[in-house]
């Protein structure tokens, strides 16, 4: 029980610094970018103002607001002390929204599209590998490589192969949007059956591009696996290949999960060119304007969500895998 | 003469390379082991030791094919039977196996105690859990292991206590035959030792009636084994007692390899190390005549277009050998040199 501790422990303790020197770096590096926001705010408030004096106070009034007329150092305990309670500030770019308001309304449309999809695929993909190198044949020959090469297609190609085929030549789904522009979002069933049907086809967007990657995977470990020594040892002493074939899968399964984990972990800044080419109302689409905006504080905020959901499944990975592979526990315990 | 537990006539099996060659690498090997009897089998890599091993399970995967001959154990011939049969009644619980490398022989996931639950009920699946614990527990202090290794997994284990447990594994339903293929060549002689003594024991104390021993090193043969047995190019050149073998080898390969070892008895000191030139020969292609004609240092024109048969000689009759020559003549050569 001691070992588990230290080895938590340690866990624990590099989880910590990481997230320090990480929201230290999302904090830095969006400022060093060579625009000044405010100057576009002010640009667009003073547009049709000729007093110099006028323009300057709008900008210092501004500047101001956003906390930006204090040294760096300041901002920086500014930001830790308020990101601690959930305030990122105000947002510069939707002025005056707050960026708590817009992430809290597009993180969901994301988290709903890309969980769901990446793990679909994930299955889909481990299912396909497992019978690539079990059975051979066309799975092998024929299905395996065919999602190989899906795999390897761009992702904004695909979405727009998708887009092309579904939305535009057959106009079995609409273009774009997480809902028709129609609606106002509610708890109805009609605009439940609006979201599913502008729904399915950025998923599949996802899934169809995350199968071939982890088939690959899944492919070899189960070659590998089934060509161990105690796969040859288990049917020497009478154990029935279906049992034997649950101990392959099993082992080759291990390594991915880290995979699944980690697309989990990256799914928000993977869900940036799906969701820009398909409008849909997510963070992706909201972390590329906030790009385009030099929106300080909304970049630092979308950024730190992905390290943070990063980190979290490593850490959750590092813990898990201590219990799901002896191998990793004798090696890290002793 | 005791029970006869294991019999094998004129076994051939061959591998199929991805290519469709076919590698003779067991070509009609016959041998008996009697009830208490232990059998080792000696030969150079790649002489069809292992695959002997293998193709005396009775149950075949790619590449390795069943081509001929029969297997008979205990008067049960499972060379015709089906293979599923073959697996559910006989490997296992009949006749079970040692691996050559059992460092990876237990999958490293997997709690011991959870693989011999799966290979009881892969043969009786009406034993409960706490039984097969009970037993488990109970057979493990019997043979020397510590029952805290059930709940381990394979990769907590040193290298001679995982050779243990897999012998302990393989033997827990008493199988009549164990064939264990180099079970001591990756351990320390500390550990080797260990296993050679867990392995008499086993037949000591009735768990096991029968063992075919497989290694390249002869001298451990000749302290473990009752019989041994010489294999070359997938056949068996000659075979006899262990003690025959050793100091009056009669096949010319059996004696260069006899004298290319140390053996640890009187008289045998000083003696010069001879090593044998050449290499086997492909079995993709196997010489139609005496397959060790080539290396052989008293072959006669015949030999290379003539295959021996197997010869009986000895006291009883009970020994054998593969070559043209006669007995006679071999031992005059061997005298003269």
């Amino acid at each position: 029980m001691k070992g588990y501790r230290k080895y938590f422990g340690q866990k624990l303790l590099w989880f910590f610094i990481t997230l320090i020197v990480a929201v230290a770096l999302n904090f830095v590096l969006p400022r060093l970018m060579p625009t000044d926001p405010v100057n576009a705010i002010t640009g667009k408030i003073a547009g049709g103002m000729s007093d110099s004096s006028a323009i300057k106070e709008v900008y210092e009034f501004y500047q101001k607001q956003f906390g930006l007329d204090k040294p760096m150092i300041t901002q920086f305990f500014l930001f830790v002390k308020n990101a601690l309670r959930g305030d990122f500030g105000i947002s510069f770019s939707q002025y005056p929204r707050t960026v708590a308001d817009i992430i809290s309304s597009s993180i969901g449309w994301t988290l709903a599209l890309q969980i769901p999809a990446i793990i679909v695929g994930w299955i889909l993909g481990n299912v396909l590998g497992a019978v690539a190198a079990y059975k051979r044949g066309i799975w092998d020959k024929g299905v395996m490589p065919l999602f190989m090469f899906l795999g390897n297609v761009p992702a904004f190609a695909m979405a727009i192969v998708l887009l092309v085929l579904f939305a535009m030549k057959w106009k079995i789904a609409p273009s774009g949007g997480g809902y028709s522009s129609q609606m106002i979002p509610n708890m109805s069933w009609k605009f439940v059956k609006s979201v599913l049907s502008h729904y399915w086809l950025p998923f599949l967007s996802v899934v169809i591009i995350s199968i071939g990657g982890q088939a690959v995977g899944m492919r070899s470990m189960s070659i590998y696996e089934l060509n161990a020594d105690y796969v040859k040892y288990s049917r020497f002493l009478g154990i029935k290949d279906g049992k034997i074939v649950k101990y392959v899968f099993r082992n080759a399964m291990l390594p991915q999960v880290t995979g699944l984990a980690m697309s989990l972990g990256t799914s928000i800044g993977g869900a940036l060119v799906a969701e820009t080419i398909f409008s849909y109302p997510g963070l992706g689409t909201t972390m590329l304007s906030a790009v385009t905006s030099s929106d300080y504080p909304l970049i630092s905020a979308t950024t730190l969500i992905i390290t943070i959901m990063v980190l979290l499944v490593t850490l959750f990975l590092d813990v898990i895998y201590a219990f799901i592979d002896p191998r990793v526990k004798a090696a890290q315990f002793d | 003469m005791g029970k006869v537990i294991l019999e094998v006539k004129n076994l051939k099996t061959k591998y199929i390379t991805r290519f469709h060659e076919d590698v003779y690498s067991v070509d009609g090997v016959s041998l008996k082991i009697e009830e208490g009897k232990s059998l080792g089998i000696a030969g150079e890599s790649g002489c069809g030791k292992s695959t002997l091993a293998l193709s005396m399970m009775g149950y075949y995967f790619p590449p390795l094919h069943y081509t001929s001959g029969d297997i008979i154990i205990d008067g049960v011939n499972i060379s015709g039977m089906d293979p599923d049969k073959v697996r559910t009644t006989i490997l296992g619980s009949e006749i079970a196996y040692i691996p050559q490398a059992a460092m990876n022989a237990l999958n490293p996931t997997m709690k011991i105690i959870r693989f011999i639950e799966d290979v009881i009920h892969a043969h009786d699946k009406s034993v409960s859990k706490q039984e097969i614990r009970s037993r488990a527990e109970a057979y493990f202090k019997e043979v020397g292991l510590p029952p805290e290794v059930l709940d381990r997994h394979a990769v907590e284990l040193s290298g001679g206590m995982k050779q243990r447990t897999v012998i302990a594994v393989s033997t827990i339903l008493s199988p009549k035959v164990l064939i264990a293929d180099e079970p001591s060549s990756a351990l320390d002689v500390t550990s080797q030792k260990m296993v050679i003594k867990m392995m008499k024991d086993l037949m000591k104390n009735g768990h096991i009636r029968a063992m075919m021993f497989i290694t390249h090193e002869l001298p451990l043969l000749y302290n473990v084994t009752d019989d041994i047995a010489v294999m070359y190019a997938g056949q068996l050149v000659e075979y006899g007692s262990a003690h025959e073998m050793v100091f009056d080898p009669i096949h010319p390969y059996s004696h260069g390899l006899m004298g290319s070892i140390l053996v640890p008895e009187e008289g045998t000191r000083g003696a010069n190390l001879t090593a044998i030139p050449g290499t086997p020969p492909n079995l993709k292609k196997p010489p139609v005549g005496c397959r060790f004609a080539e290396r052989c240092k008293y072959a006669k024109p015949q030999c290379f277009y003539t295959a021996p048969a197997e010869r009986m000689f000895g006291e009883n009759g009970t020994r054998m050998y593969r070559c043209l020559m006669d007995e006679e003549e071999l031992r005059e050569v061997y005298a003269n040199e």
